[in-house]
């Protein structure tokens, strides 16, 4: 229910080496209704961020706005933001209702009983734990401790909710029941939700955009698929997808006037889709990363024609809905994602060829991303 | 056939075994509880003899009541006045801890302020130094203050004997608390006060239960404070029960009555405070 910006926010800790910030110089605009995600490794300042939002935290420069307002100096109490905690955060004193019932009745947000039980009950069924009420948060498992964490969080109808990675200590079943439940109460709610999360699973399917961050900074902010399709550099690439992108390095060279890629030893060059060799061209690159996703290589475990790199079979994990390859190339290796009826052995041979289609192209010195085929159609 | 009787057997050995087991644990209780007790029980059994049968050590004597009466009744016997101010005086120094310590230990517990280690290690230092050695300081900054046989001075003076404790045990508390829940309790809508008194405090109960418990049996006991810092208007149980042992003769059986008086209130508040002193309050607020 309302808009969130951050100006050029810095956060430091007390006990940081100078110079180094938890959050450095991050700006933000979060439109009204958005389910925003924040996404990154751990300690690139994904928490702080929100930490700095709830005014948990004051950073030491920067403006922070919650529907147009300025609330640099106003107090957690009167921001009207919900949170959930990574680590849960709840009274251990009181019961699972309780729990539940407490920003209710605070008083600032203060409710009759009769409408704190009736959003008791509604939040509860949605996170099942209505059978919990009487307990205290010492006689639940981790799962449920979580999911009253959200529940207090969501009886609520904030500014904005900030969830910091609230379905990281479920079950992989119920994780995915709540991730649906999730985007479609927010739809119900229509409130704006500032969400953490280290899962690219989790962050491609709830966000409705994502910023990825990193050391304090943002590396790429947009869409999930503008994230999987055309990462701004190696980093944001490799924190997509399943198996891991592949990337290794190729050499730029001119075979009969065409543009080809020569890499992994091979005398076989790889050769770029038209548009992408025309932009490499243009921009003179000579050694280029190439990025290609595991779903985008093909492989045989015969000869099939005289194209296909040969390589052994370094690793082979089945997960269930597919099996992740990993396929060892002079020295680089390759993850496949293949088929579940797959079967290898280890040090098989195996002959793999690249959809070229689908590959990405990154500056071999600097890591960022140059182009990818049919580029426009991404943007 | 034959493995059902080895299983029987064994069976029937782990049974001996445990009670076995059970019987030393209840002997061994048996002992420490006579031990425990037996104080207590023979000092009540003094305080019903006369002052030529106190040091015999068969149990057989005829009881008496003179040794209450001289005590507790006697119109110059001014016991029961001791009592009350060693009462006024020792409730006094835990409720000035109370309230002067959590918000100390809370400070130490939370905020990063300059030299806070050394300052926590100063409060403790209070309590090291033999009371007798600081006493002297003391006596003449409280007769210039005029804190010299006052309340007032008591209640100060036995803060070094309280305070320390409380301070230090009650950290511990707040430093098991997440600071996330103070966190979410202000996100919730409670102001810092609320949350103190909502969510802290009834999670740092027992340890202030206990530390206070502890601070008052320190404060009603404390003898040299009194004994040089009070004079006739203040007078604490343990001064007054001197007066028992005079220069000539030792009067057992009025010093057991004195005790049995003395312990009485330590005895009731550790009954009424039992419930209270549970562990572990704070697990289950963050991950586990």
């Amino acid at each position: 229910m309302a808009r969130i910006e951050l100006e050029n926010i810095t956060m430091r800790y007390k006990n940081m080496p100078a110079g180094a910030a938890a959050v450095d110089h991050l700006s933000l605009d979060i439109k009204n209704n958005e389910f925003f995600v924040l996404f990154g490794p751990a300690g690139a300042g994904k928490t702080t961020t929100l930490k700095v939002i709830a005014g948990i935290e004051f950073p030491q420069e920067g403006l922070v706005k919650i529907g147009g307002e300025i609330v640099n100096l106003v107090e957690p109490m009167n921001r009207n933001v919900s949170m959930v905690f990574e680590n849960y955060a709840l009274y251990p004193h009181l019961s699972v209702y309780d729990n539940i019932a407490f920003p209710m009745r605070s008083p600032l947000h203060k409710k009759d009983e009769e409408y704190i039980k009736k959003a008791v009950e509604r939040v509860a069924e949605m996170m099942k734990i209505n059978g919990l009420y009487a307990r205290k948060p010492s006689q639940l498992s981790n799962g449920q401790r979580q999911r009253v964490a959200i529940g207090r969080c969501l009886v609520r109808e904030p500014n904005v909710f900030l969830m910091d990675e609230p379905l990281a200590h479920l079950d992989a079943k119920l994780r995915h029941f709540m991730r649906g439940e999730l985007k479609e109460m927010q739809n119900a709610f229509n409130t704006t939700t500032i969400y953490v999360t280290h899962d690219f699973m989790e962050a491609m399917s709830l966000a409705d955009r994502i910023a990825v961050m990193n050391k304090g900074k943002i590396e790429q902010l947009g869409t999930a698929l503008q994230m999987y399709y055309t990462p701004v550099n190696e980093f944001v690439a490799c924190l997509f997808g399943e198996p891991e992108i592949t990337i290794f390095p190729a050499e730029a060279s001119d075979e009969n006037g065409r543009f080809v890629l020569k890499a992994l030893g091979q005398k076989t060059p790889l050769i770029p889709e038209p548009d992408a060799a025309r932009t490499l061209k243009e921009r003179g690159v000579t050694s280029v990363d190439l990025g290609i996703r595991g779903i985008d290589i093909g492989f045989s475990f015969s000869p099939q024609d005289s194209d296909r790199i040969k390589g052994t079979v370094y690793a082979f994990e089945p997960i269930g809905n597919k099996v992740i390859m990993t396929v060892e190339v002079n020295g680089a290796k390759i993850r496949i994602a293949a088929p579940n009826n797959t079967k290898a052995d280890l040090d098989q041979t195996v002959y793999i060829t690249c959809n070229m289609k689908n590959a990405l192209y990154f500056d071999g010195g600097s890591k960022v991303f140059i182009t990818r085929s049919a580029i426009q159609t991404y943007r | 056939m034959n493995t059902n009787t080895s299983i029987e057997q064994a069976a029937n050995n782990k049974k001996m075994q445990d009670a076995f087991i059970e019987l030393g644990r209840n002997f061994g209780l048996t002992v420490y509880g006579v031990f425990a007790i037996f104080p207590i029980v023979w000092m009540l059994l003094m305080s019903f003899k006369s002052d030529a049968e106190v040091v015999t050590t068969i149990f057989k004597f005829t009881p008496t009541v003179s040794n209450y009466l001289a005590v507790l009744f006697r119109p110059d016997s001014d016991y029961i006045k001791a009592f009350i101010q060693n009462f006024i005086v020792s409730g006094g120094a835990v409720l000035l801890t109370m309230i002067a310590g959590v918000p100390a230990a809370y400070a130490l517990a939370r905020y990063d302020f300059k030299n806070k280690e050394g300052w926590a290690f100063q409060i403790l230092s209070f309590k090291f130094a033999p009371e007798i050695l600081v006493i002297l300081p003391i006596f003449l900054i409280f007769q210039r203050a005029g804190l010299y046989d006052t309340y007032f001075g008591l209640i100060w003076v036995y803060q070094l004997i309280t305070m320390p404790l409380l301070i230090w045990v009650v950290r511990g508390y707040f430093e098991d608390i997440s600071v996330e829940v103070e966190q979410a309790a202000q996100l919730d809508g409670y102001s810092w006060y609320a949350v103190f008194f909502k969510v802290l405090l009834p999670l740092v109960k027992p340890g202030l239960v206990a530390s206070g418990l502890l601070a008052f049996i320190f404060a009603w006991n404390s003898f040299t404070f009194p004994l040089i810092l009070s004079g006739m208007k203040v007078q604490t149980i343990t001064i007054t029960s001197l007066r028992y042992m005079a220069s000539d003769a030792v009067h057992y059986g009025q010093v057991a009555v004195a005790a049995i008086v003395a312990v009485l209130p330590e005895i009731v508040i550790c009954l009424f405070i039992q419930k209270h002193l549970v562990r572990g309050l704070s697990f289950g607020a963050v991950k586990g």
